[in-house]
């Protein structure tokens, strides 16, 4: 996994979900600015959570789930109500041929009542014609959760009956791949904030968001960059969350934390790479709720 | 669901348990303890217990799942490997005002687990489904 001197050493780490993450910023990572020996890890039963709009998350996820089902041989079930239609980023690199495609089951669950319903029913499949999935995916659990007229606490009751169907259902399809000696299951959630959809205050809390970092415990923060009052197609991944460990970042210094700058160039494809230093005093981010500010 | 719990509230269970599989009671000073622990609603909890209302059911494929029959008679459905329970204490006191670890059923689960006195239910896979995504939880 070396990429010479002065690039980018991530360490694979086989126990969780943000190992996943890690090969995605890797590989498609800028080894211009790329420094230090980092090591990502989380905890065995942490899950993630993905907070930023929806194209970027759902860009990211297309990327993981490519990425974790043609280099990682997971087997990825992707829960979404979009159909997608094309790619959402431009997969240049070889081992990420479209064809891959075929390796992720796409689902596309209109309603709550059929989400739940696909993700209760997989202890059903049979191993023998259907291996269980090792990667759970729902992309924007906000259009099953946020509901027109559905009272807030019947939506944070909502949206913690999903993660913690998906919880218990990865549990047992752990523990059932371990019998098996096959990868343990891991999940993967994005959601687009409240504040972020209407436009509101970023300073109030999300009744849904204090819900979902409840279950899922490594949360991955994606902020737009905003340079002289423009919207730029950059932004600023944080990760965080009790679940996650970030060991030898910079020179032996351990942080609770890791933040990426995530540039999409003009052929659509995302470039990773690391933020050592202090922002730049001309960017702003364009929300944080994550006591990230710079 | 051990997971979900802090590590005194597990070592109190695992004290609970062991208690009750050599005296078939609870001691005082373990009550006073699961109070302390988990609040108002250990009493509640407690009563669910005598009354036997928590039933441990399981498919042919291995799935497990707690049924705990509330005193309305509704069903409600608790997963064994992390917390939640559709009721409204749950999404009040736990989800909304985290003021509680669990609510009543939950810790009925927890509790009916460590003294032995589930009750046993085998479904098949498709009820379980059924029973999983809350679309069973109504029928006694």
């Amino acid at each position: 996994m070396s990429c010479g001197q002065n690039s980018l050493y991530i360490h694979i780490c086989e126990i969780a979900m943000v190992d996943i993450l890690s090969v995605v910023f890797q590989r498609f990572g800028s080894q211009l600015h790329a420094s230090g020996d980092i090591k990502l890890s989380s905890q065995p039963e942490s899950s993630t959570l993905v907070v930023g709009d929806e194209n970027i998350n759902r860009s990211l996820l297309f990327l993981t789930a490519l990425t974790a089902a043609s280099e990682m041989g997971y087997k990825v079930l992707f829960f979404t109500q979009n159909q997608i239609q094309s790619l959402p980023v431009t997969v240049q690199d070889s081992s990420l041929k479209p064809e891959n495609l075929k390796k992720i089951r796409f689902v596309y669950p209109n309603t709550l009542e059929e989400l739940l319903e696909d993700v209760a029913s997989l202890h059903e499949l049979v191993p023998e014609t259907a291996p269980f999935p090792t990667l759970l995916i729902v992309d924007g659990v906000e259009r099953y959760v946020c509901v027109q007229d559905r009272p807030q606490q019947d939506s944070q009751s909502t949206a913690a009956h999903i993660v913690a169907l998906l919880h218990d259902t990865a549990a047992f399809l752990k523990a059932r791949s371990e019998k098996r000696q096959q990868s343990p299951c891991r999940v993967i959630v994005s959601y687009h904030p409240e504040w972020e959809r209407r436009g509101g205050d970023v300073f109030a809390p999300d009744s849904i968001l204090l819900v979902l970092e409840r279950y899922l415990q490594v949360r991955c923060n994606i902020h737009k960059v905003i340079n002289s009052g423009e919207a730029q197609n950059e932004w600023l991944l944080y990760l965080s969350g009790p679940g996650l460990q970030v060991d030898g970042y910079g020179k032996g210094e351990k942080c609770l934390g890791l933040q990426w700058h995530v540039v999409m160039q003009p052929n659509g494809a995302l470039e990773f790479r690391p933020e050592s230093a202090p922002k730049e005093e001309t960017s702003q981010v364009q929300h944080s709720d994550c006591g990230n500010e710079t | 669901m051990a997971s979900c719990l802090p590590a005194v509230a597990e070592q109190l269970l695992q004290d609970l348990q062991k208690t009750y599989s050599e005296k078939s009671q609870i001691p005082d000073e373990l009550l006073i303890a699961l109070r302390f622990i988990f609040g108002s609603c250990t009493l509640q909890a407690l009563d669910l217990v005598d009354q036997r209302a928590v039933t441990c059911v399981s498919s042919p494929s291995g799935r497990v799942v707690f049924q705990v029959l509330g005193g309305s008679g509704r069903l409600y459905t608790c997963y064994t490997s992390c917390h939640y329970c559709p009721c409204p204490a749950f999404a009040f006191s736990v989800l909304r005002r985290n003021e509680s670890l669990v609510c009543k059923h939950i810790l009925a689960a927890y509790l009916c687990q460590a003294m032995g006195l589930c009750q046993q239910e085998q479904v098949s896979d498709q009820h379980m489904t059924l029973i999983l995504s809350g679309r069973a939880a109504l029928d006694p």
